[in-house]
């Protein structure tokens, strides 16, 4: 058989969306260069991509999520939740520093926010994912409802006040190493790395892509389905616990809309870096330059000195363009 | 009415990335005559009708039809040249009624401008009658069995002028009913001046409908002949290039049939479908199971692997038993389950060739999270290699494998799921005959090593020159079951049909 002959097919078509992207966010980059110059420092460039990673952690789960066919459109009130939650913790049990807090106590503030923040984000994904499985109603009406939920809790459990770090827990989102690298980079390469490894290199991430393309087949090939459908729910919520984490630790301070806005964001990066709507195919580096691009649209507006209000026009139209493309290219076979 | 042909095709030619489907095909359709195309699976066969219907736009050549010369048709010119394509894959909408789909393309209206549904159903009823089938228009699709699909499909065909009709495999997986009905319609059709292009990978049946046989190979015209003046055996040279003396025989070996370590299946029943079943297989075993569409075939596979709920049924394995609660279930205990409709559930055809290969052994081996991506790649490329997969690379899409091919592929993914225990539920659906032997060695070779092989076909001589019992089923029960010198082409049908031996 003449099957080794053409193996390259299939990755020239990957490159090609990728190199697409990169086109853009090239064009992007020379565009704001010659409007103004500062944009190609290396400030700003850190700037970017420290301004990023909460939504590539966010879109790096959803990512995945949509690449099984299932969405969660929950996303940003999971992170307002955990990062209200947080905050209250850290406040109440840290204290406030006018108060002279009790330091046996505040010294276990920050430890103990962590874990329930993670322990809150792997509770709405099991909520979420048990609903979709046992409702088998489409997780998109479901999580617009969780939304809704998560939001109410949010401002029920706040009280629809704001909380204060108090400088406490800044480390995370603020801190630098070698007082250049921000360490939240970090963490956005260290989940986008394990995502393309655990979509590539593992079962798991295999079963996801056969989900999104024919959840039937999938169930009859003895592939565990609400299983995988389960767990991917529970990676976006802890996925989201981390953006929590680090979104509340640079702003420092929580309110119960905090993240709400990166419900939209993460599935338009997912949906630009290449994730079809109903699943099946896409990859972490793809949907990792979907999310630069949309950094880059903001920070670029800003730097150009165009009203910022454009960013959402930008986005938009951006989610527009990128889904007509695949749709034209998927006709044209 | 002049020279007698209605169409005719010169040098036809179209590539894809790494494969020439068609190259320079030449093809005569004479008014009123039946007109079979038969090749390998990758010939060329639906690219080339396909291009006709006016749904794949040739690479170069011409098309000329009554006289009229085109480089190339889109599908509202097809049809507007009255050509009537039904296609390999069922394009029917599930939650429409019959009627609905008949018409869809022009559903009558009533003066508001609502769609006229009991004129609809008048005229989709005449329609039905005229051409002898007995479904009502007024159910929907989704609650029609697949040999009543088909039929709809081609009645809908039927609904528009038609000069030229097209159908690409009509007759794979359809009963003996079925295709009772459908060859009727094709007869009296070519009578009052339809010409006919059938595809088929069943040479029997081209014998007994076509007037003339178009063979390709690799994209090439190899021949056309009278089916009056030309041998079957001409044709298989010329399609696969060997003769057929060297297609498949089973040799039976008794002695490897061990009794004492067997599967038993014990009292399978689900409402109105399937009716108190129980038989048991021997490791070693071929267990055929024939009957009608709708007899129940299939609903007892699926209650045995726990893919639909069932009343009662208990399977017992060796002594042990292993009543599987579902798929997932199954395959953790080595059940494989192959299932009927590759379309349906069968494929991930937006996925790689290796990839849905490996699915199923991959579920089954679940106790290692990583995937051994070179393993993979060489194990799947060997298996597609065995199977004939005809294409360029194991990475490219199914999708966009010829039809035939992408049964091999679920076949390939059962054979290396390497089960124990493998239920097939027409395992063999659009494959040309030569890849056929290939695959029945590959089952044989299965049984060898003890597993335990139950094949579900309406394939009467797959049935019986591969299995070595044949249980047959009619209304949801199991009603005999044939062994040794019983197990015939004639005794299977006349037992689907419900006709015993002793009215004979
Ligand atoms: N969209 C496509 N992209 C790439 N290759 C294609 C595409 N469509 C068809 N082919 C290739 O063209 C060749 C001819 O396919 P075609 O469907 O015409 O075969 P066929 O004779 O109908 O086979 P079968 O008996 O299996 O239905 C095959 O090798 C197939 O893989
Ligand atoms: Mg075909």
């Amino acid at each position: 058989m003449t099957n080794r002959i053409l193996t390259k097919d299939k990755k020239v078509r990957q490159l090609n969306q990728s190199f697409v992207l990169i086109i853009i966010i090239a064009g992007l980059c020379i565009i704001a260069t010659v409007v103004n110059p500062r944009f190609l420092r290396i400030t700003n460039i850190i700037n970017i991509f420290q301004q990023i990673s909460v939504l590539g952690i966010i879109a790096s789960g959803v990512g995945m999520l949509l690449i099984s066919g299932d969405i969660d459109i929950s996303v940003g009130q999971q992170v307002s939740l955990i990062g209200i939650i947080l905050a209250m913790i850290i406040q109440k049990i840290g204290g406030i520093p006018a108060n002279a807090p009790n330091a046996w106590l505040s010294g276990w503030a920050i430890p103990m926010a962590i874990v329930v923040s993670f322990a809150v984000g792997i509770l709405l994904g099991i909520f979420n994912g048990l609903v979709v499985i046992k409702s088998k109603a489409s997780s998109f009406i479901i999580t617009l409802g969780s939304a809704t939920v998560f939001k109410g809790l949010a401002l029920l459990i706040s009280g629809g006040s704001s909380y204060m770090l108090f400088n406490r827990f800044a480390t995370l989102g603020r801190g630098r190493i070698f007082s250049i690298i921000p360490i939240a980079i970090l963490f956005l390469l260290g989940v986008v790395i394990m995502s393309h490894i655990l979509l590539k290199y593992f079962k798991f991430g295999r079963f996801l892509y056969a989900l999104g393309g024919n959840k039937k087949a999938a169930f009859v090939s003895g592939i565990n389905v609400n299983k995988v459908t389960l767990t991917s729910f529970i990676m976006v919520g802890v996925f989201d616990a981390l953006a929590a984490l680090i979104l509340i630790s640079r702003v420092g301070s929580a309110l119960a809309t905090t993240g709400d806005a990166f419900s939209l964001d993460a599935l338009a990066a997912a949906v630009v870096g290449g994730v079809p709507i109903i699943g099946g195919k896409g990859n972490a580096l793809n949907i990792f330059l979907g999310v630069v691009l949309i950094g880059l649209i903001s920070n670029a507006l800003v730097i150009m000195n165009i009203n910022p209000y454009l960013r959402d026009v930008a986005i938009g139209l951006l989610i527009i363009i990128a889904v007509s493309i695949s749709a034209i290219s998927d006709q044209r076979k | 009415m002049e020279s007698g042909n209605i169409l005719e095709a010169i040098n036809l030619s179209k590539s894809y990335p790494g494969v020439q489907a068609l190259d320079s095909v030449n093809f005569l359709l004479k008014r009123g005559e039946v007109h079979a195309i038969v090749g390998q699976n990758g010939a060329g066969k639906s690219t080339f009708i396909e291009i006709l219907a006016g749904s794949i736009q040739p690479d170069s050549g011409s098309i000329i039809i009554d006289g009229q010369d085109y480089v190339r048709l889109d599908p509202s010119q097809s049809i507007e040249r009255s050509i009537q394509t039904v296609h390999q894959d069922n394009q029917l909408i599930e939650e429409l009624s019959v009627a609905e789909n008949i018409y869809l393309y022009n559903l009558p209206q009533t003066k508001l401008g609502f769609v006229n549904i009991s004129l609809c159903i008048r005229h989709a009823d005449d329609l039905l009658d005229r051409l002898g089938i007995e479904t009502r228009s007024n159910i929907k699709i989704s609650s029609l069995t697949f040999v009543e699909k088909k039929l709809i499909s081609i009645a809908k065909a039927f609904s528009r002028k038609a000069k030229i009709l097209i159908l690409d495999e009509p007759t794979a997986s359809l009963d003996i009913e079925g295709e009772k009905i459908l060859f009727d319609i094709i007869r009296r059709n070519a009578e009052k001046g339809l010409s006919i292009i059938y595809i088929s990978h069943d040479l029997g049946e081209i014998f007994e409908v076509c007037d003339r046989v178009t063979v390709l190979k690799d994209g090439k015209k190899i021949a056309a002949h009278d089916v009056k003046n030309v041998e079957m055996e001409t044709i298989v040279h010329e399609m696969i290039g060997r003769s057929s003396h060297s297609l498949y025989t089973r040799v039976l070996n008794t002695a490897r049939i061990k009794s004492d370590e067997k599967l038993e299946i014990i009292d399978y029943s689900r409402y109105k479908v399937v009716d108190h079943v129980s038989f048991s297989v021997r490791k070693g075993e071929i267990f055929g199971i024939g009957g009608l569409v709708g007899s129940g075939r299939t609903e007892l596979a699926r209650i045995i692997i726990g893919l639909d709920k069932k009343d009662s049924g208990k399977l017992v394995f060796c002594g042990k038993d292993i009543t599987p609660s579902s798929p997932y279930d199954s395959i953790k205990k080595g059940i494989g389950y192959l299932t009927e409709n590759r379309k349906d559930d069968g494929l991930v055809v937006i996925r790689p060739i290796f990839e849905n290969i490996s699915m199923a052994r991959f579920a089954r081996d679940r106790h290692i999270p990583y995937l051994e991506l070179k393993k993979e790649r060489t194990t799947t490329e060997e298996i597609a290699s065995q199977l004939q997969i005809k294409t360029p690379s194991i990475s490219q899409l199914v999708i966009n494998l010829s039809g035939g091919n992408q049964q091999k592929v679920v076949l390939a993914k059962w054979l290396y799921a390497n089960s124990e225990i493998i239920l097939f539920d027409e395992p063999t659906v659009g494959v040309d005959v030569g890849s056929k032997s290939e695959i029945y060695h590959l089952i044989d070779n299965l049984v060898q090593q003890g597993k335990i092989i139950i094949i579900i076909s309406s394939d009467y001589l797959e049935l019986s020159s591969v299995c070595d019992r044949v249980g047959i089923m009619r209304f949801g029960k199991l009603i005999t079951i044939l062994e040794g010198a019983q197990i015939n082409e004639e005794n299977i049908l006349k037992n689907s049909l419900g006709v015993t031996m002793e009215d004979n």
